[in-house]
């Protein structure tokens, strides 16, 4: 155990000094405090359509509007604000599944291509160990970025006052969950094509094309569930057993991509 | 009992995923031994299959056919490692750490107690004369200091096998000449060593056996002198008769009588032959022998094909 979380720092430490990863995380990271100073941007400009005296008194802009006014205000703030979390939620899903699979896909074919894994698989490391290793630095990195992306929608939302969708509380939660799913595809796909190929194939690879009728539709990952874009958009609501369920279905398709993976790399030459 | 031991190990290399076996085979049939406390050089041209047997040791390709075994265990057992040492041909190190916290992250790997650690590191960068880059980061290091720094690794535990893939060259003479008086601290102390290198006056000073490899196969195995094939070489005898003289003269050995000692220069092992029968005919014993071996390098010129005439 001790070897896997030696082989995991290793990992977590050389993904953080990967400059494209890093700027990767930057970008996501800034597209989601982009959308969430929007947000506040949007809340101000219509609280601004419907203030007439904010400049006269200094009451509150509730007090000086009739009914019909603050209605149609919280409306227009509502759609304004369920917009802006959507397009934050799609940025930070779509950002965060980049970095998964740049992650993933090249945290063994990066070390066989420069020729290092050669010195750590000559000490009394398994392949096993070394997978496991991998697999846990990219996953702390995961969670690296998406307790920041979280933290950022917390403090937004905390400092410009926008009442969050209740989807929010556990969309970062799923989303974290796909983008391992996603992760163990390309890791798995990497141990047998390029790295970049094995990328692009997982992020594809999903069921979402398929009927229920095609065999396919069975065995490839089903990444659609974990996608609560639309849920944000309308408001809806996944059960608490629903979560759960999706939780496991995560958790048993990434244990059996990466013992497919290890099947493989118990195999796979590792020398370029 | 062997450090070493292959036996029929082959490797051959495919097209694609599910392609055909590609001929020739990198690696053909290698049977193998090497006893423990030996120093062991393997010699071979480029392309003659030495870097692929060490992959085939260290498990880190698979043989196609054949088996390998070190200390006696198969090599697929990754608990075998701890008593191995690796120095690769291109030494390629994670190059986000500093010198001394890549030897820690190995040390650890390798489980080398937490308080021996840091002195044996201390020690082999001092050893190798990294002290002053103990401290910065490995990406710049010269090839010199990261084959060096890849020698430390490699001595980290101190193993009872150190498989070496062409150790020096990236070394100055200077770094030449130092490691190999480690090479020989490391032989007197009963290291089983296994060193791959094109550089022949380095194997011939320290190794006991070599083996030489062509085209995948191997071509010779033994000490110096079992692969010297002249057997040239001076027989000095006293006291011989007149009789036994014109009997030598008549071979073609060359005969010098100075002072009544007669020294024979024997030109071939073919003439060696006819002059020991001779002379145990007579009843003579030669007071001394002198037989010149030929050097590794005549040895391995004369073991690996010539090079096609250029047309």
């Amino acid at each position: 155990m001790n070897l896997i979380f030696l082989i995991a720092r290793d990992s977590f430490k050389a993904l953080l000094h990967q400059r494209l990863l890093v700027g990767l995380m930057l970008v996501a990271f800034g597209m989601t405090v982009f959308f969430s100073a929007i947000m506040s941007r949007t809340r101000d400009s219509i609280t601004a359509q419907f203030d007439f005296s904010s400049t006269e008194t200094n009451s509150p802009v509730f007090g000086k509007m009739n009914e019909q006014d603050k209605k149609k205000m919280n409306e227009a703030m509502e759609q304004g604000a369920t917009a802006i979390q959507g397009f934050f939620y799609a940025a930070s899903s779509f950002g965060g599944s980049i970095v998964a699979l740049m992650i993933f896909s090249t945290a063994v074919t990066a070390e066989i291509r420069r020729g290092t894994i050669r010195l750590t698989l000559s000490k009394p490391v398994s392949r096993l160990q070394y997978l496991a290793g991998k697999y846990l630095g990219g996953l702390a990195v995961m969670v690296i970025y998406a307790l920041l992306t979280s933290a950022a929608v917390l403090i937004f939302s905390a400092s410009t006052k926008v009442q969050l969708s209740p989807v929010l509380s556990y969309a970062p939660w799923l989303m974290f969950c796909r983008q391992l799913m996603l992760g163990s595809v390309a890791l798995l796909l990497s141990l047998f094509l390029h790295p970049a190929v094995a990328a692009v194939l997982a992020f594809f690879a999903g069921n979402g094309l398929f009927s229920t009728s095609n065999p396919l539709y069975y065995l490839l990952p089903s990444y659609a569930p974990f996608n609560v874009f639309t849920a944000i958009l309308q408001g809806s609501m996944m059960s608490r057993t629903d979560v759960v369920l999706l939780t496991l279905y995560a958790l048993d398709f990434v244990v059996l991509m990466l013992l497919l993976a290890l099947w493989r790399f118990q195999k796979r030459e590792v020398c370029s | 009992m062997s450090a070493i031991q292959t036996e029929n190990l082959g490797k051959g290399y495919r097209a694609f995923l599910f392609g055909d076996l590609q001929q020739p085979f990198a690696l053909k049939g290698l049977s193998l031994e090497v006893r423990e406390g030996e120093t062991f050089g393997f010699l071979g041209p480029n392309g003659a299959g030495k870097t692929t047997t060490i992959l085939l040791l260290l498990n880190l390709i698979q043989p196609t056919v054949g088996s390998a075994w070190l200390f006696g265990e198969p090599v697929s057992r990754s608990g075998v490692h701890r008593r191995l040492g690796y120095l690769p041909e291109s030494v390629n190190l994670h190059d986000y750490y500093t010198g001394q916290g890549l030897l820690e992250f190995y040390a650890a790997l390798l489980n080398v107690p937490r308080e021996t650690r840091r002195p044996r590191i201390a020690e082999l960068l001092k050893l190798l004369r990294l002290e002053d880059a103990a401290h910065k980061s490995v990406a710049k290091y010269s090839k010199g200091m990261l084959q060096r720094l890849g020698f430390a690794q490699a001595m980290l535990h101190d193993p009872d096998l150190l498989i070496l893939d062409e150790p020096t060259a990236s070394l100055d003479p200077v770094g030449r000449k130092e490691f190999r008086d480690i090479l020989l601290d490391l032989k007197h102390r009963g290291k089983t060593i296994f060193i791959s290198s094109h550089i022949l006056s380095e194997v011939e000073s320290v190794c006991d056996r070599v083996a030489i490899l062509q085209k995948g196969e191997l071509k010779r195995v033994g000490t110096l002198q079992e692969l010297s094939s002249s057997r040239s070489g001076r027989l000095i005898l006293q006291n011989v008769p007149g009789t036994v003289l014109e009997a030598l003269a008549a071979t073609s050995a060359e005969i010098t009588l100075l002072r009544g000692q007669v020294t024979v220069k024997i030109p071939d092992a073919a003439t060696l032959a006819v002059i020991e029968q001779l002379l145990r005919q007579y009843g003579i014993q030669p007071e001394r022998t002198e037989v010149e071996t030929q050097s590794l390098e005549d040895i391995f010129f004369s073991t690996i094909a010539p090079p096609p005439p250029i047309p």
